[in-house]
Parts: C-alpha cells; structure tokens; sequence
C-alpha cells in the first residue's frame, strides 16, 4: 500500500509538471494582451509596452517557463498580474469556499443519487423506475444557473426562505442559509448521474448467478439487494463519484456567479478575462493537486469496499 | 419520513436561514447601504490607476478632487470646487493658482491635507510608473506649494481640459502623501483618501465595506456604511434588489429591462450620461474601403432609427456626430437618409455592382454583437457581406489594436470634452499600430490641424470652430459611421434618498455623497 501511494505521489508529480507546461503554454497562445486588459481601452500602446516590460511578458518565453516553475517549486505562486496581490492568498481565500460547496452538493448527490438507484433497479422497468428516469434525464440536461435562477425564484423571492446572496458566514444559520441552495442545484444535477450509474451497476450485478441462488435460497430480497449487491455494484460508483467530484470542483463556477458566491471557479474565469497568467497558472496548480487527490482517494476506496481489489 | 417529520425539517432550515440574513456584514453606525455591482470584484483601488467603472466607484466615495462635477451630473459646466475652495488662472491661461480648503482630514493618521499633498498627487498622476493617466497631463510644467494652503499649477500651454483635468475622474483624485506612502504596495487594495467614505475591509469575491468618515470636512455621512457587493451575475442582481438585500442596482441597457425594472414597487429608475457613443470606424487605408464610395454606400446603407428601435428607445438615441453628444464642443449633424438604392449605385460606381466582402472582427459580448448582427443584415440588403471573426472581448481588444478589423464597432464615452475624444480616436498619433497608438482605428488624419488648434485656443468661439470643423471633415470623409448613443440603466430604492437629482455619472453608479440618505 505505502509503495503504491508513493508510486502514485511521484506519477501525480509529473502529472503536476506536464499539465502546469500545457497551461503555460496555452496561456501564451491564446490571443489577448493582460497589460491591455489592465490598462482599459484609453491606454496608449506605449503604456501598454511599458506595463509588459513590467510584467516581464517581453522576457524570451523559456525565461518566463523557467521563472514560473522555480517559483512554484520553491512554493512561490507569484502576484497576479491584475491586482498585484500574491496568487497564494487569494486562491486560498476562495478554496474553502469551493471545498464546501462540493463537499456538500457531492453528499447530497449520494445520499439521493445512491438509495434512488438501487430503488430503481430493484424494479426495474416499473413505474417508479420510468418516472425517475424522465426526471434524472431532465436533471441532466438542464443548465445549472437556468436551475439557480428558479431555485432563486422559489426559496428567495417566492416564499423568502434563503437569502439571494448566498455567502453568510459566521454562524451555523448564515452558513446553512448560504450553502443550501447552491449545493442543492448542483447536488441535484450531479443526483441525477448518480442515481443512473447505481442503477446500471446494480442491475448488473443483480442478474449474477449468486444472486439467484440466494434468491432460490429464500434470502430475503432487502438483505440481497443491500448486503449482497449493492457492496458488489459498488466500484463502478466510486469510479463516478470521483470522477464527479472532480468536475464539481470545476463546473461549480455558474452557480457560484448567481448566487454570488466566492470560489475557485470564478476567480478562474476573472482571471481568464483579465487574462492574468500568473493567477491562472497559480490556480490550475490547485485544479491539479485537487483532482490527484480525489484519484488517489478513489482507489483507496475501492481497496476498502472491494477486498478482492489489491492496491500495487 | 412522514410529511409532519419533513414539515419540521423544513421549518428548522428556514428558521435556521432566516438567522442568515442578519449579520451578514460588520456592523457600522448608521444605516447601511448596499449597492449591487457587476463586477466579480475589484481590480485596484488606486485612483491614479483605475480604469474600470467598476473599480472608480468606490473610489469616487472614498476621494476628493480638487474640483468636482456637481454630484449626478457629467457637465464640465457644472464643476464646482471640492478640496479646492477657489482658483485663479492668468491671463496666458497657463498658471492656476488654487486656494486648498482648510480642515480636510486625511484617512487613517487624521493629518490636514495641504497643498503639498495636491502637488504631489498631480505630479503622481502625471508619472507614466504610478499612473494609467500620466497621457492626459504631459502639457502640465509643474505642480508646487506655494505655500501650506496654495496650489500653484503651471502648464506648458493653455489646456481647454482644465480645470476638468483636476476633477474627480481619473487622474484628478487627491491623495494624502503621508498616507500613500506608508500603504506603499498596499495602497491599491486598502487605499485611504479624504472622502466621505473609508475603507474598511475587502472580502474577496464578496464584498467591499466602507464606513462613514465623521471627520469629513462638508458633514459626517448620513449612511453608516456601503456594502459594495460583487455581483457579476445580472439576474442575481435583479433579484438581489427585489428581494431588499441590494438598495441600488446596475441595470442592464435595454428597454425590457428599464420597463420592468419600473414596474417594482419602491423602485427609481434612471438611464444615466454619459451615453456611449456606438459607431463604426472604417479603415480608409485599406481596399475597398480606401476609395470614399464605398464608405458612402455604407453610410447610406446603415439604418439609424432600425438600430434605435432595436436596442430599445428608453435606453438610447441616433447619434450626432463623431463625437458624443454630450461633449463640449460637439456640433450636430444630419447624416444622410436610409437609402439602399443609392448605396448600390455608389457600389457599382466604385467597380462593385455585385456586391463586395469586408472582413472585421467582432467582439461577443452581446451588447455589441447583437447590434452589429443587424447592421449586418442592412449591410447584406445591398450586397455587403460583413465577414465577422467573432472573438471573445479580451481577444478582440488585442486584435483591433493590432489593426486586423477593417471595421470596427466600438462603444465609447469619454471626458466630455471634444478633444479627449477627437484626440484618442481620429488623430493621426492615436492610429492603431504606432507607438503613440490609443484608438484611431480609422487611420484618419483629416482633422489633426482642426484639432491641435482648438487644444490651445483661449476663445471659447474659435475652439469650438476648430472643433466642429473637425467634426465636419471627419463625417465628410466618412471616417467613422456615427450610429447611436447608449444611456447606463440603474435602479434604487425609494428607501434611499440620494438628495441631488440625478442625471449622470462617470462611474455609472449614483455619486454616494454624504448626503445621501437610506431610510431603513
């Protein structure tokens, strides 16, 4: 186990180096001028190769890599480019405001997404399992802030239940009043991919061999589905789950803008607009590390649900 | 669960959220004000360097001028003193003489703002290192203290910006040295002015919290506080404000808009000056567009009242010139009739009977992109068939200055003095490409003499000729294709009495004063 998770520290190390290089490079193809950006439209072109003389965006582009990776190894993010404050405080005055946010809307995914799943492949094909499919098909195809906006509309402005701002900090109502409904729009989408692949995964495995026999045996049908197939159709939903999680983190910037929420997201899409490399760079550090981890994570969930599945 | 066990569960979170909506925020004394901004938050707060009207709203409220438009209005006629409580100029028009208040107290260390402080803020906005508008004041000489009270400004040659130069705009703002220099690198994010408002603490992504100075030198403040919160999402605003967590709320520029906007209850809604001037400018350099029929066709092609009745008659108005129509020195124009017929014989005669390609890129914001969609559409009923690149704004902003566009849609407002405008987008040194390049996407030069005269030119009549001579040249080689004027919507409470009327702003946020009021 501790030789696996090295291997995999050591691999997400290279995976770190290979996707800050992608970005870096990426950054500097995209057209789009940050000392422009800064400078707003009445800027001179003087002034705005003065501020790239500054920035040091004139440098040779392998000076600027050079620059960019000895600052992250020695743990250096830099300043952003648009604020001149260091890209290491505001990315960690966002992130827990984005870890929260997931953290929430992955467990009310589960705790939807899972039992509804097995409930629709325990009957499958019936009436219950047809109409939750209609539903999770419009969860999934519905845009995350057309769903903020109504839910806005219902508990803010209909029945004034939560706050349209939704970032109170300071006790436990300000905070439940701020997470609830940015976590529930996205939880209830991310339910609706849940609840599917649970259900694919448990139907697979309830046509097993084993199953039946415990059928025939007389064991009785909810100690079948849940001690028996469940704990089975298991990997296949961490499998999703992880990767979810991952895209939680990411996909989380439209509700984050309607509920005017602060995160990581966000201050990407600033940055990008502003088009401030260093803030970037700095962030798709922290997507990167993040999105390791949840991997990691996953398969040493597998190893504890499954223990036919060796970690080497 | 049962339906009782769910009713309770409910009434627990929405007893619990109904805690949420207190304390959000530090208290201050005095009502609190919270203002909606579209903006995800923001970028500097120093004035020297500020250029997003996001950014120079707070701090508006947070700084003084020597000079100041009246508050709600973006009239050079209405500038009226501020940290200054007179001036004299000489004959020459080159030495202002400016008496400095007595009792203004700086932010944070409580100090008399002096006019050593005043000389030492021009000569930091006039510094291209400290300053985004170190431009507007290369004709200013000197700034020293004559003595702790008096200003003298010298400059090299009469400038009909001033007094304008040193308002609250840009790079007029006053700082308190001692303040500013002790901040150093934090004076950006936590900057301390004079104002009727103090910083007191910025949540990023959240908000920016300003108190009220009760030192300030026309009367404490009667809001105890602004909340000034990021909102970039229009929707969350709207409802932001319907909801009463938002007092005042930047709106979105269209009619659908303003009218439901005025259908809320206690709701005040205004279109704000300055107007952005929206037109093309067409690049007489470069074929077919070198050959002045062409340009013509165009003009007769565009269909004014079309563009109007589309982007919404509440909000905007044909244009007039080349230059905004609330500019001092603009003259009005007739520009020619809607006429397709005409358009294609002007084609035809300039070798393009079946019509030609013009190649331009295009920013997606949509507030520009849907009205250039239908000038795309004018343009195609008589043969012109508009090749948009369309790219995102950042984008777009680089590649327009890298004179890639043809044509270029452009939405601006400026200091409401002609020559700032004339200056940045028709004189041969703002053309797009040079060194000295600002915005002259049009790569004319017909109007340089008109202009550079008028810069200098003491009698008030003989300016304005040299500016509606310019004007006039520069619509008769149809350098640019003038087509409407765009007012700022903003909607506030009737809980908030702002105590001025309310005609325009810079920053496009009503001027938060220290009289105005929030009854809550």
């Amino acid at each position: 186990m501790t030789a696996y998770l090295l291997r995999r520290l050591v691999w997400g190390l290279f995976t770190c180096v290979a996707v800050l290089t992608l970005v870096f490079a990426l950054l500097r193809i995209i057209p789009g001028d940050p000392a422009q950006a800064m400078l707003g439209d009445q800027a001179s072109q003087g002034a705005i190769e003065a501020l790239r003389q500054q920035l040091g965006l004139n440098d040779p582009l392998w000076q600027q890599y050079v620059t960019f990776m000895s600052g992250v190894l020695t743990g250096d993010f830099g300043r952003s480019m648009s604020s001149g404050q260091p890209v290491l405080g505001q990315i960690l005055a966002v992130l827990p405001w984005t870890l929260e946010l997931t953290a929430v809307s992955f467990l009310i995914a589960s705790i939807i997404g899972i039992p509804l799943g097995v409930v629709c492949a325990s009957r499958q094909d019936g009436p219950l399992d047809q109409a939750l499919g209609a539903i999770c098909l419009a969860g999934i195809s519905f845009p995350p802030f057309v769903s903020a906006i109504i839910l806005l509309l219902l508990f803010s402005i209909q029945w004034n239940f939560f706050p349209v701002i939704s970032d109170g900090t300071g006790s436990f109502g300000a905070w439940f009043g701020a997470i609830f409904l940015p976590a529930l729009n996205l939880g209830l989408i991310k339910a609706a991919y849940v609840l599917r692949v649970t259900r694919s995964a448990m139907i697979e495995v309830m046509n097993e061999d084993y199953l039946r026999t415990g059928r025939a045996k007389g064991v009785s049908p909810r100690l079948l589905i849940w001690r028996h197939a469940f704990r089975n159709a298991l990997l296949p939903i961490i499998t999703i789950i992880g990767v979810y999680f991952g895209n939680l983190i990411g996909n989380s910037v439209l509700t984050e803008i309607v509920f005017s929420r602060p995160g990581l997201g966000k201050l990407m899409v600033q940055s990008l607009t502003q088009r401030d490399y260093t803030m970037l760079q700095g962030i798709m550090i922290f997507f990167t590390i993040l999105v390791i981890v949840v991997n990691i994570l996953t398969d040493l969930a597998y190893a504890a649900a499954n223990p036919t599945v060796k970690l080497k | 669960m049962s339906f009782k066990r769910l009713g309770k569960g409910l009434g627990l979170a929405v007893g619990l959220s109904m805690l949420s909506t207190a304390g959000a925020y530090a208290q201050g004394e005095g009502p609190e004000l919270v203002i909606a901004a579209p903006t995800g938050q923001v970028g500097t707060l120093d004035p020297h360097k500020a250029v997003q009207n996001a950014d120079t709203a707070p701090i508006s409220w947070m700084f003084n001028a020597l000079v100041r438009f009246k508050p709600g209005q973006t009239n050079p006629a209405t500038i009226e003193p501020d940290l200054a409580e007179s001036w004299t100029v000489s004959e020459d028009g080159t030495e202002w003489t400016f008496n400095v208040r007595r009792g203004v107290k700086c932010h944070g260390n409580g100090e008399e703002f002096t006019a050593e402080d005043a000389a030492w803020s021009i000569k930091r906005a006039s510094n291209k290192e400290t300053s985004t508008f170190a431009g507007d004041y290369v004709d200013f000489q000197d700034a020293v203290a004559v003595d702790s009270h008096t200003l003298k400004v010298t400059l090299k040659k009469p400038l009909v910006s001033m007094p304008g130069l040193l308002a609250n705009y840009h790079g007029g703002f006053m700082l308190c040295r001692s303040t500013a220099e002790a901040l150093g690198g934090d004076f950006a994010s936590k900057p301390l002015g004079t104002g009727p408002f103090v910083f007191a603490e910025h949540q990023p992504q959240r908000f920016l919290r300003l108190t009220a100075n009760k030192d300030y030198f026309r009367g404490a403040p009667q809001v105890g506080q602004i909340i000034y919160r990021y909102m970039p999402s229009e929707a969350s605003r709207d409802l932001a404000f319907r909801s009463g967590e938002a007092d005042i709320q930047a709106g979105r520029n269209t009619d659908d808009w303003v009218e439901r906007a005025e259908k809320l209850p206690n709701a005040k809604v205004v279109a704000l000056e300055p107007a952005q001037l929206i037109q093309i400018y067409l690049n007489v350099t470069r074929p077919p567009l070198d050959d002045i029929r062409v340009r013509q066709a165009i003009q007769y092609a565009v269909d004014r009242d079309q563009l109007v009745s589309f982007v919404g008659k509440r909000v905007s108005r044909p244009a007039v010139s080349v230059i905004p129509s609330d500019n001092q020195g603009v003259a009005k124009f007739e520009f020619p009739k809607h006429d397709p017929e005409k358009a294609r014989q002007l084609l035809a005669e300039a070798g393009y009977p079946n019509g030609l390609t013009i190649k331009m890129v295009q920013s997606n914001v949509a507030s520009n992109l849907r009205p250039m969609e239908v000038l795309q559409q004018q343009l195609a009923q008589v043969g012109i068939n508009m090749d948009m690149e369309v790219v995102d704004h950042t984008t777009w902003h680089t590649k327009i200055r890298q004179d890639l566009s043809d044509i270029t849609f452009y939405a601006a407002s400026r200091f409401p003095v002609a020559d700032f405008y004339l200056t940045q987008f028709f004189h041969s040194a703002s053309i797009v490409g040079k060194p000295t390049a600002v915005t002259n996407f049009s790569h004319c030069d017909v109007a340089d003499a008109d202009i550079e005269a008028a810069r200098s030119e003491q009698d008030v009549q003989a300016r304005d000729t040299f500016w509606h001579d310019a004007q006039r040249k520069l619509i008769d080689n149809v350098c640019a294709i003038p087509l409407y004027e765009l007012t700022n919507a903003v909607v506030w409470s009737d809980k908030v009495d702002l105590g001025y009327d309310m005609v325009g702003s810079f920053t496009l946020l009503p001027d938060i004063t220290e009289k105005v009021r929030a009854n809550k």
